[in-house]
């Protein structure tokens, strides 16, 4: 026996297939949207039809976009030969926000994680390779890669793996810096951190 | 540090809040009780686990869904923290002063050394009963050592898969070693790390051991690394590169990580002598509670400051004169906790303790000590 109608049940459902939603906040997400004028649920359908429908992947970095390549790529004033490597879209924004790197990215959509099936093949690396020749990359050779992977062991054997994948070509392969949070005092900082900043602590 | 209060609620048959007292401080009850649940609820909300279950959704009280315990830690005068651990089906949240905190930084608040019936594995049972001790040790010198650890066990369990995988689908070697290339090279990182930090750990509990408290046996221990007489073991890192190197046919025949620290040991002498097989039960006690005592005086020598000392069924673990010798050592030294179902006990050892009468998880008596007076209570 169902607990609540059924298309309300179908809706909680749908809810609890979402990421970090539980039952209660799928219940309380379908009460809510129940209250909800029509024109508003509306909209939010449509929100949802839309960016299913509009967004695509950039073929050339994998990025979220609307327009194929994406506005990185096709980009007359971004540097094409610096490519920053990233796990996730919301990552490549976190880089953005810097405003300092003029570069362009390439979207892993993922990174290694055997316990999860996840291999070499799973990752969106297979566009990365044929971007290195400059008659694919717009005329630029492409000089040095960023990996910019996030700093947990999946992050660090996926930066590992395309490290020797592109080692052997001859450019140059970097790992973004592991340390300190700017601005904040050193009796804030937790253990881990001030032990990795240790770590990778460099001459001045 | 000194552990004020603990609260429990739905946390097994517990029920309600209790001031402990700096020194000494005596669970009393029948069996059955629950003086243990009060011990296991110390040692949960310091650990974030129980001593007793693998599963700490067992400690939930039956027909309940949340347990919680909750306890407030002194650093010296001025320093009050709230800790608290809740446990709701799989899940378990911890928190420091109301505000979630990831476990590296929780497990630092409270550092415990508990004597209980399973720690006996350390000087009896298997190599990671004794790896674990080593750990909690180093991790209790060096919080970042957690972190560490977790790191290192993360990437065997990565390369555990890659190595299963490849022997059931029968994958070839060169593929296998192209999939296990960017584990293995932090593996040798973390690995060296886990290495350093035991080795250090061990040579400091060799100085402080008092080898000669309980008995004539000279206790000694020593670091015994899965690499030994493989070569040098001075250039751990590359000893390990080239035998993770040489072996990986061997690890892909297995399917699981044959190379690293997860394998290591620690060896308890006495006279030179392995204590685990040459160690009569007795013997074998008073090394543990060697042991136990050096991590306590190392963490004292690091922190200025002393963990709390958990003792469960006291009885059952230690004859009176041990009992006697060990409540001398510890006297103006650790905030102790102990179990005991003798009321003989209470009266004969422990005039100077804070005794606690549980009955059905309750406290349904105290006794405070005429000499130590006990913590204000707020
Ligand atoms: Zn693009």
């Amino acid at each position: 026996m169902l607990e609540y109608a059924e298309p309300v049940t179908k809706l909680i459902d749908e809810f609890k297939r979402l990421p970090s939603i539980g039952q209660k906040s799928a219940q309380r997400l379908a009460f809510h949207i129940m209250r909800m004028p029509e024109a508003e649920v509306e909209r939010l359908v449509l929100a949802m039809r839309e960016v299913k429908q509009r967004i695509i992947l950039c073929s050339v970095c994998n990025n979220h976009t609307e327009l194929d390549p994406c506005r990185f790529c096709s980009s007359p004033t971004r540097d094409h030969g610096v490519i920053c490597v990233v796990e996730e879209p919301h990552s490549l924004v976190a880089v953005e926000k810097t405003r300092s790197f003029k570069g362009v990215y390439h979207v892993l959509h993922g990174s290694l994680s055997p316990i999860r099936h996840i291999g070499p093949s799973d990752l969106h690396l297979a566009n990365l390779l044929p971007r290195l020749k400059p008659e694919n990359n717009e005329g630029v050779q492409v000089t040095e890669i960023i990996l910019a992977t996030n700093p947990t062991t999946e992050g660090e054997a996926t930066a590992n793996y395309i490290g020797r994948l592109l080692k052997p070509l001859g450019l140059r392969v970097t790992r973004i810096a592991m340390g300190m949070p700017v601005g904040s005092d050193l009796e804030y900082v937790d253990e881990v951190t001030m032990d990795k900043s240790l770590a990778n602590r460099h001459e001045i | 540090m000194l552990l004020e209060w603990i609260e429990a609620s739905n946390f097994r048959n517990l029920s309600g809040k209790i001031f402990w007292g700096p020194g000494f401080n005596i669970i009393h009850g029948s069996n059955g009780q629950g003086k243990t649940n009060w011990l296991e609820a110390i040692h949960t909300l310091a650990r974030a686990k129980s001593f007793r279950t693998q599963h700490l959704q067992e400690s939930i009280k039956f027909g309940e869904q949340l347990a919680v315990v909750r306890g407030r830690v002194a650093h010296g005068a001025d320093i009050h923290r709230d800790l608290q651990i809740a446990l709701q089906g799989n899940t378990k949240s911890i928190s420091l002063n109301g505000k979630r905190e990831p476990l590296t930084g929780y497990l630092s608040q409270i550092h415990i050394v508990a004597l209980t019936a399973d720690e006996l594995d350390i000087v009896r049972g298997m190599p990671d009963a004794r790896r674990r001790f080593l750990d909690r040790g180093v991790a209790s010198l060096q919080p970042a050592y957690v972190q560490t650890l977790m790191d290192y066990n993360r990437v065997i369990k990565q390369k555990n898969h890659i190595l299963r995988n490849s022997a059931e689908r029968e994958i070839s070697l060169f593929e296998t070693e192209n999939l296990v290339a960017p584990w293995n090279q932090q593996l040798i990182g973390l690995a060296a790390q886990v290495h350093r930090g035991r080795c250090d750990y061990v040579e400091r509990l060799n100085q402080v051991l008092e080898r000669r408290v309980f008995g004539r046996e000279e206790v000694t221990l020593n670091y015994v690394s899965s690499l030994e007489g493989k070569g040098d073991l001075d250039d751990y890192q590359g000893l390990i590169a080239e035998r993770l190197r040489l072996r990986l046919p061997a690890e892909l025949a297995a399917g699981h990580s044959l190379i690293g620290p997860h394998r290591d040991d620690l060896a308890i002498l006495f006279d030179g002598h392995e204590m685990r097989i040459y160690g009569s039960a007795g013997q074998q006690r008073s090394a543990l509670l060697l042991l136990d005592l050096a991590a306590i005086s190392l963490y004292n020598s690091w922190h200025n400051d002393y963990p709390l000392f958990l003792i469960d069924d006291v009885d059952a673990e230690l004859d009176e004169k041990r009992i006697g010798k060990l409540l001398e050592y510890l006297e103006g030294r650790t905030q102790t906790f102990i179990t005991t179902a003798k009321s003989s006990h209470v009266g004969r050892f422990f005039s100077q303790a804070n005794v606690f009468e549980i009955e059905e998880g309750v406290v349904v008596g105290t006794a405070e000590p005429k000499v130590i007076s006990a913590v204000e209570k707020p």
